[in-house]
């Protein structure tokens, strides 16, 4: 399946580019939208957190408006939410691909996942030139794309193993996004994890989701990154790739009778 | 790999291939089956294919007949690898490319061209080997400016066109056609057929058709199968498996006939009922469904009067299965004058002299005009019969596909016996 991946991966791209494509087109504004949508986020972000709560947390660099502390953990948390959200119905909604044409199922639950991260990309882009205007811009962005690779991994795991059960089971379809939505309060997006009980604190700092976005707040701003937890993520995402990937290619056979 | 793919030639090996599905009653069903690790039993089972062997060499077109539901798309979805057999094997040698349903993988809100692309991700083929045959593609689909039009504003036989273009230049080893066919028009089908014959020609691919239409089958497959309620019930040359076929055919039209108890399929505004129609000999009055080709027959036609009908005008027709008129007569075409018919029972009989049609199974067609041409009977498929071949005749040497056998005579004469001014350029 590794070689087969490898002359998959121009179909996977198609299909992203696809993905990507459908949602701007016949809009009157196209593919602009992929950057007006978050440049809007930001500005709402740069008012309501900015002007209107004044919040600060307690080791905020100085003269750092928080809004850039929030956006960057909602960067990561946006590619692991969007693409768990849309799992369930990453293989459903194409009952033609399953039943009707040869074709490398495990990669449609690959395709929310590719179109999140080509948002994301483009929102970091949006980051950089926000630090750049507000004066606080530091190297320490560039790791983002290595620092990201825990949740991309844990985020494939998810999808391969709830894009199958979406496919035997209608119900996901609107059990996810529910889950994912309360995932959003739980993870240190807006608030860090220093102020979480100290009891808590290791089921913060452990989890891929809550390792990544503190790494990357703190590579943005030049902070002290703590490696130990990201190294631990970065396994258990792993293991939840493989899993996720062994449970779908299991239940593989099963998805023709099912749609 | 093992020693069928040493043994040149084979493509396709299928042994006991096997294809149960199982059926849960709902969704919770299939969560408990998957909790109890099959310990416990929370469906039923359906078996769609049942112990299948074939073997397929390269340069064959295999069609596969049977009644809807014997398992003709699930054998297709096992050679494509899109399904996974519940139990025997398939070895498959070559690239598959599948038809099952045409343009699958289109997205109605691209254009034909982005589509086409991406239906050549989808076979493999990386965008500048696309780029290379898009042209014969795009000319093959005949479409013109559509093509950078979104797929949705196609009608639905351009869209036809598109896929089957797509998929036809392929360069697969293994073609697999599911009733793909059907729609497009006439042009468009002679153009696949076309096409499909000079990829037939060259016996490079293999292609694996399944349709309903015998004739299309019989006319471009070398080897037939014929799958009856998941069993491969007949397995051989094209001739000899269609005829099979046909025959069962006929008797289950029989079967329904009698089910209906007379009561033939018609439009009529009651001044008349048909009560029987049967075929029999010329020189026999023994009912018979099998009529020699050449021979004689007889239709005889048992109808009822509720009133006084005057200047009858009865017409009697044989059409095929898939309802293309051959040839009809009318009584008082033929009589030269039309009859009154009293209150009552009266039988009318129809002499075909020489049965000029060619081997095949055929309906009979019957109506009834009044003295002002209204049509006061008029069914079709109603009785039908089967035309076989005459020992004499060697059906083998016939052209395909015709209908009829007219009695020609030919002669080959020498061109110096006869005048250069016979001939006009």
């Amino acid at each position: 399946m590794i070689s087969n991946f490898t002359t998959h991966r121009y179909l996977l791209g198609q299909l992203i580019l696809r993905d990507v494509l459908l949602r701007y087109r016949g809009a009157m504004f196209g593919i602009l939208w992929i950057f007006l949508s978050p440049l809007l986020m930001l500005a709402i972000f740069a008012f309501v957190f900015g002007h209107i709560f004044q919040s600060r947390w307690p080791e905020q660099p100085e003269g750092l408006p928080f809004w850039l502390l929030l956006y960057s953990g909602l960067i990561v948390f946006n590619i692991f939410g969007e693409a768990v959200s849309r799992s369930p119905t990453a293989v459903r909604a194409y009952p033609s691909y399953v039943k009707k044409i040869i074709f490398p199922v495990y990669l449609l639950p690959l395709v929310p996942l590719g179109t999140c991260l080509i948002h994301a990309g483009l929102n970091l882009l949006i980051l950089v030139a926000a630090l750049a205007w507000t004066g606080h811009l530091s190297s320490g962005i560039l790791l983002a794309p290595l620092l990201i690779l825990p949740v991309l991994l844990f985020a494939t795991g998810l999808s391969w193993f709830l894009s199958a059960w979406g496919v035997f089971i209608k119900d996901m379809t609107q059990i996810v996004p529910l889950f994912v939505q309360m995932t959003f309060f739980l993870s240190p997006v807006l608030y860090p994890v220093s102020v979480v009980p100290p009891a808590l604190r290791p089921l913060y700092e452990y989890n891929p989701l809550g390792a990544v976005i503190e790494a990357i707040r703190a590579a943005v701003f030049g902070m002290h990154i703590s490696w130990v937890p990201w190294i631990v993520s970065l396994i258990s995402g792993s293991i939840a790739a493989v899993l996720g990937l062994a449970f779908f290619m299991h239940s593989r056979d099963e998805f023709a009778d099912a749609l | 790999m093992n020693l069928l793919t040493l043994s040149d030639n084979i493509v396709i090996s299928a042994r006991n291939l096997t294809k149960t599905y199982r059926l849960f009653d709902g969704p919770g069903d299939r969560i408990k089956q998957f909790l109890s690790l099959g310990l416990r039993k929370y469906h039923s089972e359906f078996t769609a294919l049942n112990d299948v062997s074939f073997d397929i060499r390269k340069g064959e077109t295999v069609g596969v007949v049977g009644r809807n539901g014997s398992g003709k798309s699930t054998l297709l979805q096992l050679v494509c690898g899109i399904l996974k057999p519940t139990s025997g094997s398939i070895t498959v040698n070559g690239r598959v490319a599948a038809l099952l349903e045409l343009g699958a993988g289109f997205n109605p809100e691209f254009t034909g061209r982005e589509n086409v692309y991406f239906q050549g991700a989808l076979m493999g083929f990386s965008m500048a080997q696309m780029e290379e045959r898009f042209e014969a593609i795009a000319t093959f689909a005949g479409i013109g400016r559509f093509i950078d039009q979104p797929v949705r504003v196609y009608s639905s036989g351009m869209f036809v066109r598109l896929a089957f273009a797509t998929v036809i230049h392929s360069d697969a080893d293994i073609l697999m056609v599911d009733e793909a066919l059907a729609v497009g028009d006439e042009s468009f089908q002679r153009k696949c057929f076309e096409r499909i014959e000079e990829i037939l020609d060259q016996k490079k691919m293999v292609i694996f058709f399944v349709s309903h239409n015998i004739r299309q089958i019989e006319r471009i497959c070398s080897q037939v199968f014929w799958l009856d309620q998941g069993s491969l019930r007949l397995g051989g040359k094209s001739n000899d498996v269609c005829n099979a076929y046909h025959n069962e055919i006929i008797k289950d039209v029989h079967a329904q006939q009698v089910e209906r108890s007379g009561a033939y399929n018609c439009t009529a505004s009651g001044e008349i009922d048909v009560i029987d129609i049967s075929m029999s000999h010329a020189d026999t009055s023994d009912c018979v469904d099998e009529v020699v080709m050449h021979g004689s027959a007889v239709v005889s036609i048992r109808f009822r009067c509720h009133i006084p009908v005057t200047s009858l005008d009865v017409i009697v027709g044989f059409h095929t299965a898939d309802s293309v008129y051959v040839v009809s007569t009318s009584s008082s075409a033929v009589l030269g004058q039309s009859r009154d018919f009293e209150v009552g029972e009266h039988i009318v009989e129809c002499t075909v002299p020489d049965m000029v049609l060619t081997p095949g199974v055929y309906y009979v067609r019957l109506a009834f005009l009044d003295g002002y041409r209204r049509n006061i009977w008029d069914g079709h498929r109603l009785h039908a019969f089967r035309v076989v071949a005459d020992s004499a005749v060697n059906v083998m040497r016939m052209p395909q596909l015709s209908l009829v056998d007219i009695p020609f005579q030919w002669s080959f004469k020498d061109p110096m016996s006869v005048p250069k001014e016979n001939f006009q350029v």
